[in-house]
This record gives structure tokens, C-alpha cells and sequence, in this order.
């Protein structure tokens, strides 16, 4: 459904994706991992739109996308849940839950679908009409998923989901992006710095470094690889942040 | 009523600024197109609803041609340039008036023959009245369509984060001329109440209440939709009652010295919420 081409993207000198090539099949997840720096995020939003490719090509769904405009992406079911979380803090709740409905006019199937969400987070319920600004950090991660949700995402992309989360909370979101993936179906493209949970979520993964997939394959084969090179090579490809709070995946 | 009007174009001052972070200096021009095109419209002959349909009308066009050169032809360049242009639309805007229609204060025919309600011995001006009502209605169509509607929550979300509205979907390119769509014709409605009240247009009789506006805009609290309504009001009571009190000389002396004390006292303006957390 996804299918990247040697995708380039550049700011002025700094060259942050140098040909990066990946695909994504329905019902997929797929992990992008790497170290802060390595063009992760760049990747994301240049997948989105956000920022312009400057070579390669995007294809979604089997169209090439790479030259829309993010709007059309998002209407086509392309939906990012941003690094950072990116909630509005001056709207409420509801109204942060509506923007991610923004470009739907099934007014009534959007109701629905926010009283789920409501159901499955009763925090979020209980301060519908309270700013954003009321939630926690864990709170806000829950609203930018079910702000994401309600894009009706074909294909949904988290960047750094678990970021600043303490181990509890962060738990609760992969293990909400499991549910979603195994009982809705839904293919996710999972941007993470904390290897070992990304990839026990994940079919496949891709490693990324200065901008370049250095490994792609099975989760185990990664995870091999990647043992391999911390015994070798003496370094650590994919997490050098979280003072410890991410778990290394080399075991 | 001169505090509805300053409140006016404080408010499509404030738009821009709120959702573009854009200091719109047309604005007073807008302003002045709306005051002197239902001049031009009157004395042409038309009836005053199409004179008034007319002069927001060259309002709005004229906020689309701003719109179009200052705004989308120079985003990405650094901060300053589209108020620089803007301000240079203001010049364009004046100077084509002169061109048109000559420098010379002008006045306008009392639209009504018996202009005037009396009531148990109270004087009330029936343009005035309507201006006021008009002026009030819209202000608070806007706030509420700010508050509950998509478009709104839309304009709030730019506000906030242009970015993030942007990876959510909303189409900033299509937003933004409604943006100055509705400061164009809420600009130039004030220079129409103002034509009809005051029946007196000149092609720079947008920078004195420009100035105003700004202020009103500033005290209120930059980016807040309530600061600057109450901002206009305030200035539009001080100065009415300067007059009373101390003669015409005075007013601009105690309209700003006021102003310079609110903002000694309160730096960031009385209302100092920002513009997407307003809600009715
Ligand atoms: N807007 C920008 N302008 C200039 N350089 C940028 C910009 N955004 C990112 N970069 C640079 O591009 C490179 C890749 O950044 P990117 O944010 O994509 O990395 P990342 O893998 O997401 O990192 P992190 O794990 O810290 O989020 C970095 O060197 C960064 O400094
Ligand atoms: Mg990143």
C-alpha cells in the first residue's frame, strides 16, 4: 500500500534523507528505528508532504503522491501522529478530536467514532470540554492517537509514540497500537527510538543512519544484526537517548 | 459609536494578526475604500443598499488583492515584508482615491429626511443606531462562528500551530483569503458606518482611525477578539467624553496618555488571552 522510492530530502546543506526506499503492505506494522539525528522524523513528513522531497518518489495505495498537497494525502487516509504529539492546547478535548476530522462530512459516523474513543479513554471523556491543556503527557498521547483514528487512517504513522512517557504509560500505548493493528486491520508505520518494543510490535523494520536504511528484514534479523554490531563494532545504531529508559535490544 | 467603529477595525486588525501573525496595514485602507465607495456610489445615484452592497464589495476585492501580493506571493520571505507591502497598499489604496476622486474632504447627503428618534426628550441618531446594532451583530457572528464552527476551529488551529493544522489536513491556502475576506468586509463596513454617520469621506480618513484601531488592538490585548472590541469601546468612550470635558484639542492627548498608562500598567494589554483561546 506504501511504497517509497529512494526518497532525498534535504534543509539548505544538511542532507537529512539520502535514498531511502521502503514499503509497507496492508495490515502491516513496520518500524523505522534509528538514533536521534538519523532523518526519521524528516522521513515521516516528507512521506506527508510536509516538507518537499527533493528527489524520489512516494506511492499510496498505488497512486504516486509525491507531488500532493498534504491535504489530499490526509483525505486519501494518510494520517500522522506527530512527534511531539502536536495537540492544539487551546481548543478542548472534543474540538482536538473534531480537527482530526477536519476533512470528513459524515457528521454523524464522526460522533461515533468519538464516543468510542470516549469509551476507551474515560480520562479523555471525563474533560471533553476542558482545553488540552489539562492532560498529562501520556493523556495527550492518547488524544493525538484518537485525534489520528478519527482521519479514518488506511495507513497511520507514529513518530516517537512513546517519547517522554514514563515505562507504564509507554507500555499502554504499544499496547494500544497493537489492538489497533490486530483487531482493526490497521497498517501503522512506527517511528521509535525504543528498539525492543518496536519490535516485538513489528512484522518488519528498517534501520536508519545519517539519513541511509543501514538494516531491513525480520524484527530477529535485526536484532541479530544489530548484537552483532554493538559486539563488533562497538556501537549502539538505534537508542543513545532516554538515559536508560529505553531498553537495549541487544540480548 | 465611534468605540464601535474603532472596535470594528480592531477586530479585522486582530484576525489578521490572530491566525497570520500578520500586522495588516491595508486595513485602514480597507477601510477608507468602503467610507468613500458609498460616497462615490450615492452621488452616483444608486440606492443606499447598493451603495453599501457596492462599497463592501470593493472592500473584499480589494482585502483578495492584498491577499494575493502580500501574503501568498511572499510567504517564506522574512517577517517584515508583507507588513511592508502591506503598508504600501495603504499608500496605493490613498493615492488612487486622490487620482479618483480628488483629495478634498467630501460630504454625504443625510440618507434619511428625518434622521432623528425622539424619545421622552432623548436624541437618537437612527444611522447611528443601526451602525451600532450592525457593528454588534457581526462581532459577535464572528466570535461565535470562531467558537463552533469547523471553519473556526480551523482558524484557531493555524492560530495556534499553522503547522500542525496543516498535518491534520486543513487546506491553510484555501483558509487564508477567508481570512482577509472577512477583515475586508468588516473593515470596510466600518468605513461605511462611518460615511453614513459622519457624512464626511477624504481618501486619508483611514489613517486616524487605523491608529485607533491599532491601539484598540493592542490594549485589548494583542490577538484577542474580546480585548479588542473592549479596547474600541474604551477609546471611542474616552474620547467622547474628552470632548465633553476638555474641548476637541485634547482628545488625542487624553485618548493616548490613557492609552500609555493601560500599557505601563499592563504590558501585555487588558485582555491578554491569546486570540485561538477565545470562545464565546
Ligand atoms: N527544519 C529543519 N531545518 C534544518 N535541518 C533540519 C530540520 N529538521 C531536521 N533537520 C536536520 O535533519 C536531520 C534529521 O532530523 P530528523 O528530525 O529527521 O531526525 P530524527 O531521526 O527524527 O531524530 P529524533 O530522533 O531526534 O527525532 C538532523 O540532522 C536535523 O538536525
Ligand atoms: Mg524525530
Amino acid at each position: 500500500m506504501l511504497a517509497v522510492h529512494e526518497l532525498e530530502v534535504r534543509y539548505g546543506r544538511v542532507h537529512a534523507v539520502r535514498g531511502v526506499s521502503l514499503t509497507l503492505a496492508e495490515g502491516e506494522v513496520v518500524a523505522v528505528l534509528g538514533a536521534n539525528g538519523a532523518g526519521k522524523s524528516s522521513l515521516l513528513r516528507a512521506l506527508l508532504g510536509l516538507t518537499r522531497p527533493c528527489g524520489g518518489a512516494v506511492l499510496f495505495g498505488g497512486r504516486d503522491i509525491t507531488r500532493w498537497p498534504t491535504s489530499a494525502r490526509v483525505r486519501d487516509g494518510l494520517i500522522l501522529v506527530p512527534e511531539g504529539r502536536r495537540i492544539v492546547m487551546t481548543l478542548t478535548i472534543q474540538e482536538n478530536l473534531l480537527m482530526g476530522a477536519f476533512h470528513r462530512r459524515d457528521h454523524r459516523a464522526v460522533a461515533a467514532e468519538i464516543a468510542d474513543i470516549y469509551d476507551r479513554f474515560p480520562h479523555l471523556a471525563a474533560r471533553r470540554h476542558h482545553p488540552a491543556s489539562v492532560l498529562s503527557g501520556g493523556e495527550q498521547q492518547m488524544l493525538a492517537i484518537g485525534r489520528g483514528l478519527l482521519a479514518r487512517p488506511r495507513l497511520m504513522m507514529l513518530d516517537e509514540p512513546s517519547l517522554g512517557l514514563s515505562p507504564k504509560l509507554s507500555n499502554e500505548v504499544f499496547a494500544l497500537i497493537r489492538r489497533l493493528n490486530r483487531e482493526n486491520g490497521q497498517s501503522i508505520l512506527l517511528v521509535e527510538q525504543n528498539t525492543q518494543r518496536a519490535l516485538e510490535l513489528a512484522g518488519r523494520a528498517y534501520v536508519l543512519e545519517l539519513g541511509r536504511v543501514v538494516m531491513e528484514g525480520a524484527p530477529e534479523r535485526i536484532v541479530a544484526d544489530h548484537a552483532l554490531q554493538a559486539a563488533y563494532l562497538g556501537r549502539g545504531t538505534a537508542e543513545r537517548r532516554g538515559g536508560g529508559q529505553h531498553a537495549t535490544s541487544a540480548s | 459609536m465611534l468605540g464601535s467603529i474603532y472596535a470594528m477595525v480592531a477586530v479585522a486588525l486582530t484576525l489578521s494578526i490572530g491566525v497570520l501573525r500578520f500586522l495588516n496595514f491595508s486595513i485602514p485602507g480597507l477601510f477608507m475604500i468602503g467610507g468613500m465607495t458609498a460616497w462615490a456610489s450615492l452621488r452616483g445615484g444608486l440606492p443606499w443598499w447598493l451603495a453599501i452592497g457596492a462599497a463592501l464589495l470593493a472592500g473584499a476585492f480589494a482585502s483578495l488583492v492584498v491577499e494575493r501580493f502580500t501574503w501568498r506571493w511572499m510567504r517564506g520571505a522574512q517577517e517584515f515584508v508583507p507588513l511592508v507591502s502591506s503598508m504600501a497598499f495603504l499608500l496605493l489604496f490613498e493615492h488612487l482615491a486622490v487620482i479618483c476622486w480628488g483629495s478634498e474632504l467630501r460630504t454625504l447627503p443625510p440618507l434619511f429626511a428625518n434622521a432623528d428618534w425622539r424619545i421622552a426628550g432623548l436624541v437618537i441618531s437612527v444611522p447611528q443606531l443601526v451602525g451600532l446594532v450592525a457593528s454588534i451583530a457581526l462581532i459577535w457572528a464572528l466570535t461565535l462562528g470562531l467558537a463552533r464552527t469547523r471553519l473556526g476551529r480551523g482558524l484557531r488551529t493555524i492560530a495556534e500551530d499553522s503547522d500542525t493544522a496543516l498535518l491534520l489536513g486543513v487546506e491553510i491556502n484555501h483558509i487564508v483569503p477567508v481570512v482577509f475576506l472577512i477583515s475586508g468586509l468588516f473593515a470596510a463596513l466600518a468605513g461605511v458606518i462611518f460615511a453614513l454617520n459622519y457624512r464626511q469621506v477624504q481618501p486619508f480618513m483611514g489613517e486616524m482611525v487605523g491608529l485607533k484601531g491599532i491601539s484598540a488592538m493592542i490594549v485589548g490585548g494583542m490577538g484577542s477578539v474580546w480585548g479588542s472590541i473592549a479596547g474600541g469601546l474604551i477609546i471611542g468612550v474616552v474620547e467622547v467624553m474628552s470632548i465633553g470635558y476638555f474641548g476637541a484639542d485634547f482628545v488625542d492627548i487624553a485618548v493616548y496618555g490613557l492609552l500609555l498608562l493601560i500599557l505601563c500598567v499592563r504590558p501585555t494589554g487588558l485582555f491578554a488571552a491569546a486570540f485561538a483561546g477565545q470562545r464565546a
